[in-house]
């Protein structure tokens, strides 16, 4: 027995669909990322006039793909959250404790330990512990991830001050940090390993009952439990895999400087949220995937070596950073599938 | 139950008045003059040092030291020097690294009242001025302009004078990293065949720095060197380089004096550094406030430019490296104004 209200509200969705149909709109929506695509290409078309051409330079661009790596995989990691429509501050204090973690277990000049590669697993493990309790503190505790990710990572940033003793750690094994800056084809390394990740999550996120359910939470998490999703399951469970990613970043982080500190993670998670949001990943949950998060990473990366190729003066590129990222916002925002402006 | 009250205020009454005894056993000796800094913490091996410095004068002049630690709280700081002066009846000196500039006004305040000399490293607001109290001695801190000067110097030096640098610069809102900044603009005044083709802002931070130089790389393949405002980024700078595989070729400079810097220095991937000494900056500060309350400095004689100044930090390059890394075995703390630079306006 269908209502009135909700014949009406069909015929409202045709009238909508019809309208997006012509050609052009076809195609636009036939690609999940077409409004980043298209700001990407507005970024690298102002960036190659302003640089007569060495943004597009291959070995610009190469550059700009190995930075991008680290950053990307802290987006990937992060808009798991964000999609269930929670939030996760805590990058900064699990990078923290999984790098001092691994520069004191891999071959260093502070202790004697040399665990080699289980490294991987076991700031894999750690950061997924890290993330289990946010995941406990959210669902079980019923605590606002934002303020409860947060303590998490004044907490953490904390226990890896105090057993660095605030002081750097030198490591003695090369071997991380020659993967890192190694490439394949003539393509850094490290930025494949992120592609992967990627790849990975957007399988999980598009072809699992486990991606499935991630976007009903996202949409609205009261309906999805009535429809009999596990939400507290799902919820622990991602904010898991979250922190198991930072872990992997934070060593990707030692890695890279061959060396260890908590504040080295300490400019990470303002990178991390900003390629979420231009990436199109809504804040409010259940919008936007791993495509959306490589995207904005790659944006934002740019941008940031843009300004520096263009020489922009270092006492304006705050400035000039904040008006590209609003614009880009601005203008790769999806409206429709975003129903409420938070 | 009334005898129970009565134990227990009679237990009360003992415990607030033991330490009243136990102050009154300590002053019947006529105690000697007690050293003490007040810093942030003793977890970085930075501040750690100042603890190293005090000690050493204190075994110097056979008189005890005690360490105050504010960990990151003024009002702590505040406390506790207090709590000291009590506690010594102000037979007490003080050096002082202020946990933020503005904690200098109610200490100088307290320890006016008190008549208690001391003196300041590092944190001061520009407008106050020492020479308004009578016992803050002196307000010293490292010379950025001329720490600046010498790492760029050196680095110019390695290439011969000729050619291209990158220069990485700190918190820009950092009067310390805009003074550095000046000095190797200055040097850069002195060679016109070196050109500073780029400078970033990298905030202090080894991950901006590493990546704000690899950006700067991409545009400026043919540089000579980087000069950077500490070591932190220059150790970021450093890894950049070697991601392109140029370390060792582009020498690095930075300001601290951190062993992973030596490090580079010795293998040849940096060309200096400016070794921040807290070891002699806690006994000279303690030397100094001691001096002036034994007599021997005349605080209202004292020149200007003794009771504010910059002074100078060790400079260090491959000559002197391994020495610096052993450590100094002893300082001089009898010449009091020896590591004047030029004076704080």
């Amino acid at each position: 027995m269908k209502t009135k209200n909700s014949r009406r509200l069909e015929n409202l969705f045709a009238l909508r669909s019809k309208v997006s149909a012509s050609i052009v709109g076809k195609l636009y929506h036939s690609i999940p990322i077409s409004g980043q695509i298209i700001s990407l290409g507005i970024v690298a078309l102002i960036f190659s006039v302003g640089t007569n051409g060495q943004f597009l330079h291959i070995s610009n661009i190469m550059t700009v793909l190995g930075l991008s790596a680290i950053p990307m995989i802290l987006c990937l990691a992060v808009h798991q959250v964000i999609i269930l429509g929670a939030m996760d501050l805590s990058l900064e204090g699990i990078v923290a404790i999984t790098a001092v973690s691994a520069g004191l277990l891999l071959k260093n000049s502070v202790t004697a330990n040399d665990v080699g590669l289980w490294i991987i697993p076991i700031v894999m493990l750690i950061g997924g512990l890290a993330g289990l309790v946010n995941g406990l503190l959210n669902t079980k505790l019923r605590m606002p991830s934002f303020i409860s990710t947060l303590g998490m990572s004044w907490t953490l940033f904390g226990v890896a001050i105090m057993i660095s003793k605030g002081s750097s750690i030198p490591l003695r094994d090369l071997r991380f940090q020659k993967v890192i800056i190694s490439e394949f084809l003539g393509i850094p390394t490290v930025f494949i390993l992120a592609i992967l990740l990627g790849l990975v999550l957007y399988i999980m996120q598009n072809k699992t009952k486990l991606g499935k359910h991630m976007y009903a939470i996202g949409g609205n998490e009261i309906l999805a439990k009535q429809a009999g999703v596990k939400v507290d399951r799902i919820k622990i469970s991602i904010f898991g895999l979250t922190g198991m990613i930072y872990g992997l970043a934070g060593l990707l982080l030692v890695a890279r400087l061959n060396s260890s500190a908590a504040r080295y993670g300490n400019n990470l998670l303002f990178p991390a949220m900003t390629a979420v949001a231009v990436g199109g990943v809504s804040l409010s949950g259940g919008v936007g995937g791993a495509l959306n998060a490589v995207i904005g990473t790659i944006i934002v990366v740019a941008l940031n070596n843009g300004l520096v190729l263009m020489q922009i003066n270092p006492y304006m590129q705050s400035a000039v950073n904040g008006i590209v990222l609003i614009s880009a916002v601005a203008l790769t925002i999806d409206r429709n599938k975003i129903g409420i402006i938070k | 139950m009334k005898k129970r009250g009565l134990l227990i205020i009679a237990l009360a009454m003992l415990v607030l008045v033991t330490p009243l005894f136990a102050q009154g056993g300590k002053e019947a000796a006529a105690s000697p003059t007690t050293l003490s800094i007040a810093i942030r913490t003793l977890t970085n091996p930075y501040q750690a040092n100042y603890k190293v410095g005090a000690d050493m004068l204190g075994k110097l002049e056979g008189l005890p030291v005690v360490t105050l630690t504010c960990e990151g709280s003024s009002e702590k700081q505040l406390n506790d020097v207090r709590a000291l002066v009590a506690k010594t009846n102000g037979n007490v000196v003080f050096m002082i690294d202020p946990n933020e500039s503005p904690n200098v006004i109610p200490l100088a305040r307290e320890l006016d009242a008190a008549g208690v000399y001391w003196v300041s490293w590092w944190n001061k607001p520009e407008d106050v001025k020492v020479w308004n109290y009578k016992n803050w001695v002196s307000h010293i801190s490292f010379d950025g302009i001329s720490a600046g000067e010498f790492t760029a110097e050196t680095l110019f030096k390695s290439f011969g004078y000729e050619g291209k640098i990158i220069a990485l610069q700190g918190l820009l809102s950092n009067s310390i990293a805009q003074d550095r900044f000046v000095g190797l603009q200055n040097i850069l005044k002195k060679h016109p065949k070196v050109q500073m083709v780029a400078f970033e802002a990298a905030d202090w931070d080894r991950t901006i720095a590493y990546e704000k130089t690899r950006n700067m790389l991409v545009a400026h393949p043919d540089i000579k060197g980087i000069w950077a405002a500490n070591d932190n980024m220059a150790l970021g700078a450093l890894e950049a380089l070697r991601a392109v595989g140029r370390a060792g070729q582009v020498l690095v400079t930075g300001v601290d004096g951190t062993t992973e810097i030596y490090e580079a220095i010795k293998k040849g991937e940096a060309a200096a550094t400016v070794y921040n000494d807290s070891t002699y900056q806690a006994g000279i500060g303690l030397a100094i406030a001691l001096a002036a309350k034994n007599g021997e400095l005349d605080v209202a004689k004292m020149p200007k430019e003794q009771r504010q100044f910059f002074a100078e930090a060790t400079n260090v390059d491959i000559n002197n490296v391994d020495e610096i890394m052993k450590g100094a075995s002893s300082y001089d703390f009898e010449n009091l104004f020896a590591s004047f630079s030029r004076p704080m306006n």
